[in-house]
């Protein structure tokens, strides 16, 4: 027989995605090993993640203050701003460092079948960002899925009549990526785009 | 591409078979619900990692067992390869040389088996869905992309539709309705670029065994559109059908379904001025499917190259005999592996050769037979 404070911290550890009941017990006796202040430090960590970490007020990406670190960082173009569907999303872009504009995350996409509409998104808090007219180019980065494009579209409906140029990110082969390891809906799409040189 | 070796263990009524299937014809004999297509599917699923017939995983494994196993020794661009597929509790895993695999499209390069059952040959009379499968498992093989394709389609519809339910309208509602033409009309290019190819070459083959002076037609129809698809480009059939959409709008919302789209089409089989559904006999009907079949496989050569796996389930015995005689000439003239089941050895004689591995199926237990 366990104990049952190690049995509760095996139940909390499993219903974590991924990681089923074996990886869970073998956490907890990691846990249960380690020096008391490791403990006492994954707590606090755990804590203050909820407790401290929201949404930015503007562009609703992760933040310990009002504003997110990019929202108030001057040296950002105002001009453009990309729209991406989560928080993930915009950390694989701003990643990348090509990007200078801002960002606004929609936490979703339009998904009927979830259930989910332009309500349950970050859209109205889009628009009134939009509204002081700073921005010029909007750069929709939704997921190239059937909910993802028409989200896009979406987007696109509602934005071009405002005045704002509006443009979608291109699709098609992974640079650095071996042509042969590319699945045939991807290579397909990216031979029936091809460009002349 | 040879099938080398075959063993299953609980898959359907199957407990446990190992068999070296020959080079060219394999001919498994048996009466019915003795388990002869439990051994065809069983090919079928280990290339396809799809059932044969319709119906849940579970339904593989057999009665009592907790799990299916499929495993073969293939000859694959002049590598064997140990493939082997595993069902157990409603998921199936596949293996290559014991490494997990997601897929197996890597390895059999898309195409690997043409099946031909007799719920295929009931095709031309049967209902409008019958055909579309007939003519989508046909571009799945010849353009792998289809599958990607055809599931973002479906997609596009169910959120389509359930917008037409919730009565949504307004703006998500366009902007799903234009994803939905966009995936249409890539559904469309497959198709239509399938039957450009497969309508001459059915037309040839029925010439040679319809027995019929009126040719064979195949035209796609594409339901409620007036604008000719063949001819049309991409982007002008998804504006065709956004067209007919937006006509057929209040009507959708009133019924809750898309009633127009590559889901509602048909492929419209005629011979000479009349629709072989309403006026061809069922022998006729039957001689159409299998041009069609032989069309695919000379098609499928003529496109890779290579002739894929045949598996043909019981067909001989609804085939008139001087059709069945043209098959069984062409099966065994074309040089594909073949796997044929039959409940009369005598009905496919004509497609064995002195390599042939002829094998008795009853109730559950597969064994060799000397030959007939």
């Amino acid at each position: 027989m366990t104990p049952d404070p190690l049995n509760r911290l095996v139940a909390e550890l499993a219903k974590l995605p991924g990681i089923g009941e074996k990886t869970a017990q073998r956490l907890a006796f990691h846990i249960l090993r380690a020096p008391p202040e490791y403990a006492r430090d994954l707590s606090k960590a755990v804590l203050e993640v909820v407790e401290k970490v929201r949404l930015c007020s503007r562009c609703f990406a992760l933040t310990e203050a009002d504003l997110c670190p990019l929202c108030l960082d001057p040296r950002r173009d105002e001009s453009a701003l990309c729209v991406v569907e989560g928080i993930a999303d915009q950390m694989a872009i701003e990643k990348t460092r090509e990007f200078k504009g801002r960002y606004h995350v929609l936490h979703g996409v339009l998904s009927p079948l979830d259930g989910v509409g332009p309500d349950q998104l970050r859209l109205k808090e889009l628009l009134t960002r939009l509204e002081d007219g700073r921005v010029e180019e909007v750069i929709v980065a939704t997921n190239p899925d059937i909910e993802g494009e028409a989200t896009a579209l979406y987007l696109t409906r509602l934005l071009k009549p405002m005045g704002l140029k509006v443009s979608r990110i291109a699709q098609g082969l992974p640079m650095g990526g071996d042509l042969e390891f590319a699945d045939p809906a991807t290579l397909a799409r990216a031979l029936s785009g091809r460009r002349e040189l | 591409m040879r099938l080398l070796a075959l063993a299953l263990e609980d898959f359907r009524n199957l407990a446990a078979v190992d068999l070296c299937p020959g080079p060219r014809v394999t001919i498994a004999v048996g009466s019915n619900g003795q388990g002869k297509t439990n051994l065809l599917e069983a090919v079928y699923f280990l290339a396809t990692l799809k059932p044969l017939r319709a119906g849940r995983l579970a339904e593989l494994v057999r009665f009592g067992a907790d799990r299916a196993r499929v495993s073969g020794r293939f000859e694959l661009k002049g590598a064997e390869r140990q493939i082997s597929v595993e069902v157990s509790q409603g998921a199936k895993a596949a293996f290559v040389d014991g490494k997990r695999a997601a897929t197996l499209e890597d390895y059999f390069g898309g195409v690997s088996v043409v099946a031909f059952t007799p719920d295929d040959l009931a095709t031309v009379k049967g209902g409008p869905d019958d055909r579309r499968r007939l003519v989508d498992r046909a571009v799945f093989n010849r353009f792998p992309a289809f599958l990607e394709e055809s599931r973002a389609y479906a997609r596009a519809l169910k959120n389509r539709n359930r917008l037409l339910r919730d009565r949504t309208g307004g703006a998500v509602q366009e902007a799903f309705d234009a994803t939905l033409c966009r995936a249409a009309a890539r559904v469309w290019t497959r198709r239509l670029a399938l039957l450009a190819e497969l309508a001459p070459r059915t037309a040839k083959a029925f010439e040679a065994i319809g027995r019929t002076a009126a040719p064979a037609e195949l035209n796609y129809r594409a339901a409620h559109l007036s604008l000719d698809l063949a001819r049309a480009s991409e982007a002008e059939r998804a504006a065709a059908l956004a067209e007919a959409l937006a006509a057929r709008l209040p009507r959708d919302v009133e019924r809750g379904f898309t009633s127009v789209g590559p889901h509602a089409d048909d492929l419209e089989v005629r011979l000479g001025s009349r629709l072989a559904r309403a006026y061809a006999s069922q022998g006729q009907q039957r001689a159409l499917v299998l041009a069609w079949k032989v069309a695919e496989i000379e098609n499928l050569r003529a496109a890779l190259g290579y002739l894929p796996l045949l598996l043909l389930d019981d067909v001989s015995s609804e085939l008139d005999p001087e059709r069945n005689a043209y098959l069984m000439a062409y099966l065994a003239d074309s040089g594909a592996q073949v796997f044929l089941s039959t409940t009369d050895a005598s009905l496919v004689k004509r497609a064995a050769g002195p390599d042939t591995r002829w094998l008795t199926v009853q109730a559950g237990v597969v064994s060799s037979l000397a030959g007939p």
